[in-house]
């Protein structure tokens, strides 16, 4: 009996505040980034600067949900930037001659890119380090081939509308945005699909005796993500009206700490899209933050690097895994 | 007291070692190693047969216990270094060779500072000497070939050299016996490398004394001299082979063996004829572990696989489950042949389930005992038009099982974590109640569980098969085929040697 009463007992204090780190952690976080560059720069919150971290955060969410469902499941994708900049490319290259019709084949590039990073994992055994980022290193490639490295100028002005229209006060990139998280966060707590993820990610021996096809799992996870990646490309296009094969560049990292500062190990089976909104926050407010006080990229690399590693430091489940690689 | 006896070199008394304060892994074992012998210490898994080892060889310190080397008493070492210092060193089962090394590094590999001269490694030195030590042990092989080229037999022969080896250059006086420990050295060997190292071993015992750990009774009784028997954490018996004679069965049943008075006789043998099949084998092959193994399943019956560890059982159920593929044969469900190469969830989807007694194999543990029974039921929560988990339908199937089971937990949102072994057992067989597959294997279901849990998932797994679920059970604990079969396949090296009732299973075991 002296078991359950332990079981049941209040937590104090401390220790509720330690068991939940992994949410009130980031919220901190947030508040500390806000209230730091509010004192330096005391137009970061003016109407103009909530714009500017609104455009900043917005498309980045999308991919980052995409990207969370893939670290959930314990994988990781590296192709997520350049599926983006693909189609972005894809838009601006191809608007003149299909029009709006750039916008599902873009996505359906994507997802067929996202399909076969599943594969490689799931059918040919290859880590999902080195698959995606082989694929990207493809993309890449195709992205070069494309647009001969030219900066490109998207004119199609219902095209960019899709971004650009202000809606209550807000650019409807936001609500894309969090319309997108919305959805994820329903498809992750909510759906068999979501508790497969959890489940592959948390334990995935078990996941296969739980009725659960790991293999068709991982492959809907990864083109989850490609399809997510795609739409954050063509929304990106939109907001930017151009750009050329930097696109993307420099954003892996980023990409990477917003999920995990967010709450999602790299472990896999915890977090989730819900958690990596205040992830992405903190990424991109950091990120906007800086260049409105026209801090170098160097120093916001660095930034996301260390932030990338100390985030993975304090969320990994050191407890369960035995070998890194 | 007892002096220790003259020719006694090792001898450890009254060893107790708890885990967590909970699970007593070894209660004052006692046991000894003569000069130039082979003692075995058998046992079932989890006897603690490892557990005693790892004390002596200082990778664990136990509660209790003394030790004695040559009549004198020591304490015991502290980690695997100092053990090597008084002569005992360990040849583990498994990923102890460095394949890509050559045969003379591997034997000096952690002594090269002994063959370092002006900065430089002496090559030449370590090749002659690792010649001649592999002469004076007997072990054919080229110094000059890599680990991974020679048969796995001398592979092992030579880590038995290197384990000398090592205790020659570590130990404090130089005409020590070193004491080698086997742990169980043939389980990644076939037949015949198994007696080529056996041979070997007989030559080497001039050398040193082995502590032979295994758990196949033939080659126990054929190549060590005297046995020691270890079961549940306690040295039931001894045997001394030179002056007591034994047949394999006795030592079978000192391995496994239970009184009869623990045999509950619950179940009546069912008549099988009328029954229809659910399940049928027909010789299952999956060479190395088992061979034409047949059999059919009733509806509403169980059949067990017994026999000792590595007698290939466990293989057989995990090849049913879909964990293992099988190369020959032919699987059957309800007259729809299985592919060999099915995974475990296709396998569900044709009504077979399969149940772990292995904690955190099977369940979520950092996930609520509620999602845990859900997630193989998935579509009795999913809401009919669209597919989203309605979580009220979830919770009410959670209480309902922790209500039936009488898991002990605050509610259906608790953790798995958090509860103790044999409720998270409950959950994993709740979750199965729940489900209702056609076929249930029960792989070692109880393992590690206490006596009145155990009871109660006997009752439930009982109820189960009344249903009508079928089930196979695999397991190292005698009493539960008595309980919950019907049918009981011996199995030996990977062969059913012969089909019991559960009456003549307990005549059987208690004889």
């Amino acid at each position: 009996m002296t078991r359950e009463k332990i079981l049941t007992r209040p937590n104090l204090s401390v220790e509720w505040f330690r068991n939940n780190t992994t949410t009130i952690g980031p919220i901190i976080f947030v508040i500390a980034v806000v209230a730091i560059f509010q004192v330096i720069n005391p137009s970061f919150l003016s109407y103009q600067g909530i714009i500017t971290l609104v455009y900043a955060m917005s498309y980045f969410l999308i991919a980052a949900c995409g990207l969370t469902f893939v670290i959930m499941t314990g994988s990781f994708d590296f192709s997520v930037p350049n599926m983006l900049k693909l189609s972005a490319l894809i838009c601006v290259l191809y608007i003149e001659k299909i029009g709006l019709l750039v916008i599902p084949v873009a996505l359906l590039v994507c997802l067929v890119f996202g399909f076969i990073n599943g594969l490689l994992l799931a059918r040919f055994r290859v880590p999902s380090f080195l698959a995606t980022l082989g694929i990207s290193i493809v993309l890449d490639g195709i992205a070069w081939y494309l647009s001969k490295g030219h900066l490109q100028i998207m004119q199609d002005v219902k095209f960019r509308s899709l971004t650009t229209t202000f809606i209550a006060g807000f650019p409807s990139i936001l609500y894309w945005g969090i319309g997108i998280w919305i959805i994820c966060t329903f498809l992750a707590l909510a759906t068999a699909f979501g508790r497969r993820t959890y489940a592959v990610g948390g334990n995935l021996e078990g996941a296969g005796l739980s009725d659960i096809n790991v293999a068709r799992q991982r492959i809907y996870v990864f083109m989850l993500s490609g399809f997510l990646s795609g739409l954050a490309g063509v929304l990106y296009m939109s907001q930017m009206g151009g750009g050329s094969v930097n696109i993307g560049a420099d954003m892996a990292i980023p990409l990477f700490a917003s999920v995990v500062a967010g709450g999602t190990a790299l472990t896999g089976g915890v977090g989730g899209p819900h958690r990596t909104l205040l992830g992405v926050i903190i990424i991109t407010w950091i990120q906007a933050g800086m260049s409105m006080l026209a801090i170098g990229n160097d120093i916001q690399m660095l930034t996301f690097g260390l932030i990338a590693i100390g985030m993975s430091i304090a969320t990994i489940d050191r407890k369960r895994i035995k070998i890194v690689k | 007291m007892v002096m220790p006896m003259d020719d006694g070199l090792l001898e450890v008394r009254e060893v107790s070692k708890t885990f967590d304060r909970v699970v007593h892994a070894l209660n004052d074992v006692s046991i000894e190693a003569r000069e130039n012998e082979i003692v075995g210490v058998v046992g079932e898994n989890g006897a603690g047969k490892s557990t005693l080892m790892k004390i002596l060889v200082g990778v664990y310190s136990p509660d209790k216990g003394e030790m004695y080397h040559k009549g004198k008493k020591v304490p015991f070492p502290r980690n695997p270094k100092e053990a090597a210092r008084r002569g005992i060193s360990i040849v583990y089962q498994e990923n102890g060779v460095i394949p890509w090394l050559k045969v003379y590094q591997f034997l000096f590999l952690g002594h090269e500072d002994k063959y370092i001269k002006l900065m430089k490694l002496q090559m030449d030195k370590m090749r002659e000497q690792a010649c001649s030590i592999l002469e004076e042990f007997h072990v054919a092989c080229n110094v000059e070939s890599f680990m991974h080229e020679l048969p796995l037999s001398t592979q092992k022969m030579v880590e038995i050299a290197r384990a000398i080896l090592g205790v020659r250059l570590e130990s404090e006086d130089t005409d020590t016996t070193p004491i080698i420990i086997l742990d169980e050295p043939t389980s990644p060997l076939t037949d015949d490398e198994s007696k080529e190292l056996f041979r070997d071993l007989l030559k080497m015992k001039k050398n040193a004394s082995f502590i032979f750990i295994s758990h196949i009774i033939p080659e126990v009784m054929e190549f060590t001299d005297r046995v020691h028997v270890l079961r549940d954490g306690n040295l039931v018996a001894q045997y001394d082979f030179s002056k007591q004679k034994m047949t394999e069965e006795d030592l079978f049943r000192a391995i496994v063996g239970r009184k009869s008075s623990e045999y509950i006789s619950r179940t009546e043998e069912k008549k099988v004829a009328g029954r229809k099949v659910v399940l049928s084998a027909k010789n299952l092959t999956k060479s190395g572990h088992f061979y034409d193994v047949s059999f059919d399943l009733y509806k509403g019956t169980c059949m067990g696989f017994f026999g000792p560890a590595g007698s290939g059982k466990s293989q057989i159920i995990r090849t049913i489950a879909g964990l293992l593929n099988f190369d020959e044969g032919e699987l059957k469900v309800k007259d729809q042949e299985l592919k060999a190469d099915e995974l475990p969830h296709v396998r569900l989807a044709r009504g077979i389930g399969y149940f772990s007694g292995e904690t955190g194999k099977e369940l979520f543990l950092n996930w609520s005992i509620a999602k845990n029974i859900s997630i193989i039921n998935m579509e009795k929560i999913l809401g009919k038009i669209i597919p989203v988990i309605h979580f009220n339908a979830e919770r009410k199937m959670a209480e309902n099982i922790v209500k039936k089971l009488e898991i002990k937990a605050p509610g259906v949102g608790t953790d798995c974590y958090s509860l103790s072994g044999g409720n998270k057992q409950k959950v994993s067989v709740g979750k199965w109640l729940e489900r209702n597959p056609d076929i249930l294997l029960l792989d070692d279901p109880t393992i590690g569980i206490d006596v009145g849990a155990r009871e109660d998932i006997y009752e439930v797994l009982l109820e189960m098969k009344k249903k009508g679920i079928s089930m196979i059970l695999v397991s190292d604990e005698p009493k539960e085929y008595s309980v919950l079969c019907d049918r009981i396949m011996f199995v030996r090296e990977g062969r059913i040697q012969k089909v019991l009732g559960p009456e003549e299973f307990r005549k059987v075991m208690s004889t």
